[in-house]
């Protein structure tokens, strides 16, 4: 490596650290100066926008070409140094573009969509520690910033979820997120110490590059030995079920979901960046960092909960009713096949859904804080006393809001995977990997990729759902109150400009030249594992055909529904209903077996904590009280007594004495009397 | 009978009583007396005792000098009381008390 070389690298290391740091320096000027001013909007903004330029000059310099890895001595604890550093390769120079791209249009849009609060800046100021957060999450090389960074995230994800905090159910939902994600976090703390124990270093990438100390470590025989140490092979097992529990948190996996879909109370333009490339993929982008680490078995086992997360979401998100929880449910969804992708091995399918989804994602969240917002100008306007986001009150906006309904029709068709988006690329690459996995093992195995195929019609009939009830038919509020007056648009450019923006990243033509081939879009191949399997077979032609043909019949039939053109009606009161609309119970089973248990033994310990351990303390504090009394009592009256009767003894001893000396004739005849008795009776003693 | 221990019993009394005076009386004249009274009842024990010296009397002899003695001496009192009324306008001992130092 030549040294000129060796200075673009130093200067890519630097922007890379400065597009970290960007939305911090934000962050600090809208905490000391722009606190009540509305230019900390454009303050947090300008940074996002310089970190995008950035990220971009560094995705262009390190993309496809070499690993920039660069580390310094952070603290050294007896012999062992733990070096601090940045660690470049496609998978964090992906993702820094990724996020700072997306963050972009969410704080162009975020600075009208909130222009009305009172909180504007705090707003920003959360948004840009949250940028912050994430973008150094993905750069850094140790595993203990790593773990700093993913804690951080965590951190400032609760502080947005509860940005309403006045609303109840926002400091509900934002408490139940962040204990969510604290069961991950012991998952993740427990996993990275088990890797410093068996290797001795918490470098991510000399753990776990192509030729790293991961990959060369052997588990065998119930042994898993490394170049320096040696572990039962339990530990590896369970270093994965840390990993596999941070990633279930915070990639909103089965069983640690529930949090996500009541995420949605905090601000619109926050779930679209929760939901796209920062919070939730910070999981998935996890297993991406630590994936040699993983054997068949537990790749299996990722396979069949990412297969079953996609699943349930799915069928979650078929009968509700508020705009926004559908797509977190739909999110959880595709969470849910890149985290089968990385178990049937198809590890850059499943960071190309990752990339893609996080565009169609973001924008469908941005329309729902359009209709969202109309709909509340509607309500205000006129009294109303509806739920802004429950889809049933809606219905034919495509005439009044024509741009976010375009948009939205090509984030949703992104969503199903429709040819020529972006969406068909990934998914269907993550498909017919499942099926390729899935061949030459026993039957069982063909359950995931044909649970997952089962999964994306479902996702097409949700999402045609959701379009149709919103955008289709008769306006539904009109119809209830005909005498209400409609005053709505799609707004200004801070809302338009973000949202084409983000349509026009739905399309094929970002990620690759051939719509109908993933093989040749370059996330796919830019990520590509060394030891991947060739993919072959005839799965290419049956699986997108099949799955696209299937899916455009399933959005018909969802149309003629919902669009009021067909009188047949799902019953809405069998069994399955009763599931899907209760989310599968799951949270109700929380409640019932985790919740109460863990309340009635907090409530345990509080009281122990109150009556016995402090009881016992009062019993000492009394203890103590009553000695001190006695103490002085004893101190006044024993000692200081004494003390006293030999000041009074003296004293009248004194008294007395003085008596004789007092200058009056009489009392020297009484002295002088005294003294000749005295000296009388004594001699009438002693003779 | 009339024996010389019914002498000193009187003479103890007097004695008793004129001590008594000298230390509770608040005029100083009065005090005089007590004196007297005290100085006459050594003279009586005197008187008492000379019973057994008859050849030379000296017990009588001693009485006579003390009688003498005893107006010299009440003189002198006197004068010195008149002395000491004319500096405290009072002859009350309790008042003259500045023979301290």
């Amino acid at each position: 490596m030549n040294p000129a070389n060796l200075n673009t690298d130093a200067q890519t290391v630097t922007f890379a650290i400065m597009a970290a740091v960007l939305p911090f320096a934000a962050f600090a000027v809208n905490f000391l100066v722009f606190t009540k001013s509305k230019v900390a909007g454009w303050a947090s903004t300008l940074a996002i926008l310089g970190s995008s330029v950035l990220a971009a000059t560094v995705f262009a310099r390190v993309w496809n070409t070499h690993t920039i890895h660069v580390q310094t001595v952070w603290f050294t604890i007896g012999a062992t140094k733990v070096y601090a550093g940045i660690l470049l390769n496609n998978l964090s120079v992906l993702l820094l573009g990724l996020v700072s791209v997306v963050a972009l249009p969410v704080h162009v849009y975020g600075t009208t969509y909130m222009k009305d609060d009172e909180n504007f800046s705090l707003y920003f100021r959360y948004l840009s520690f949250f940028c912050f957060s994430m973008l150094a999450l993905v750069i850094v090389d140790s595993l203990v910033l790593f773990y700093a960074f993913w804690e951080l995230v965590g951190f400032s994800s609760y502080l947005l979820i509860g940005f309403w905090y006045h609303r109840d159910k926002a400091v509900a939902a934002n408490k139940k997120a962040f204990i969510m994600n604290r069961i991950g976090d012991i998952g993740l703390l427990s996993a990275i110490i088990i890797l410093f124990v068996q290797f001795g270093t918490f470098d991510i990438d000399a753990l776990f590059r192509s030729d790293g100390l991961v990959a060369s470590s052997v588990l065998a025989n119930g042994e898993w030995t490394s170049t320096i140490n040696h572990l039962p092979a339990m530990w590896h097992y369970i270093a994965f079920a840390g990993i596999f529990l941070a990633v279930a948190a915070k990639s909103s996996q089965f069983p640690l979901h529930t949090w996500l879909p009541d995420a949605m109370e905090g601000p619109t333009s926050v779930s679209a960046l929760i939901h796209a490339a920062t919070m939730v993929a910070s999981g998935v982008f996890l297993l991406g960092r630590v994936y040699p680490l993983f054997n068949a078995g537990e790749l299996t086992f990722l396979a069949i909960i990412g297969c079953f997360t996609a699943f349930m979401a799915a069928t979650i998100a078929l009968t509700q009713n508020d705009l926004k929880r559908i797509l977190a449910y739909s999110t959880v969804s595709q969470l849910g096949y890149m985290v089968m992708a990385m178990g049937v091995g198809a590890y850059s399918s499943s960071l190309f859904h990752l990339a893609t989804h996080a565009f169609f994602k973001c924008l469908l969240f941005l329309v729902a804080g359009v209709i969202i917002h109309e709909v509340k100008h509607i309500s205000d306007e006129n009294n109303l006393d509806i739920d802004p986001q429950n889809i049933l009150h809606m219905g034919g906006l495509r005439k009044r809001l024509p741009v976010t309904f375009w948009v939205a029709i090509v984030g949703a068709v992104a969503l199903i995977g429709l040819p020529l988006t972006s969406g068909y690329l990934s998914k269907d690459g993550i498909l017919i990997q499942a099926f390729n996995w899935s061949d030459g093992k026993s039957g069982i195995f063909k359950l995931v990729p044909a649970i997952a195929t089962f999964t994306s019609w479902l996702t097409a009939f949700y999402v045609a759902r959701l379009i149709v009830k919103v955008f289709f038919g008769e306006f539904r509020l009109l119809q209830m109150k005909p005498n209400i007056s409609v005053h709505i648009s799609d707004g200004g450019w801070g809302y338009k400009a973000p949202l084409i923006l983000l349509a026009l990243c739905c399309l094929f033509p970002l990620f690759s030249i051939n719509p109908f081939s993933y093989e040749q879009a370059w996330p796919f191949t830019g990520l590509m594992q060394a030891n991947a399997p060739a993919v072959e077979g005839a799965y290419h032609l049956v699986v997108p055909v099949l799955v696209n043909v299937v899916s455009l019949l399933v959005m018909y039939g969802a149309y003629r529904l919902y669009s009021g053109r067909s009188t047949w009606a799902f019953p809405q009161n069998n069994l399955l209903f009763r599931i899907s609309c209760n989310e599968w119970y799951i949270d109700r089973f929380y409640n019932r077996v985790i919740v109460k248990y863990v309340v009635a033994l907090s409530t345990a310990a509080f009281w122990f904590d109150r009556k016995v351990v402090d009881g016992f303390i009062h019993l000492l504090e009394k203890t103590g009280q009553l000695v001190a009394k006695a103490a002085a009592w004893t101190d006044k009256y024993i000692i200081d007594g004494t003390l006293w009767l030999l000041a009074q003894i003296v004293q009248a001893i004194g008294n007395f004495t003085r008596r004789f000396q007092g200058g009056k004739i009489q009392y020297y005849l009484y002295s002088m009397l005294l003294a000749v008795i005295v000296f009388f009776v004594f001699k009438l003693i002693w003779t | 009978m009339i024996g010389l221990q019914d002498y000193m019993l009187v003479s103890a009394l007097l004695f008793c009583i004129g001590l008594f005076i000298v230390v509770s009386k608040k005029n100083a004249i009065q005090v005089l007396i007590g004196i007297e009274l005290m100085l006459n009842a050594a003279i009586l024990n005197l008187v008492a005792f000379s019973r057994y010296d008859s050849f030379k009397n000296a017990g009588q002899m001693f009485a006579l000098f003390a009688i003498v003695l005893a107006a010299a001496t009440t003189a002198v009192a006197l004068a010195i009381i008149l002395n000491v009324y004319r500096r405290y306008k009072t002859i009350n001992p309790d008042e003259v008390n500045q023979l301290k130092d």
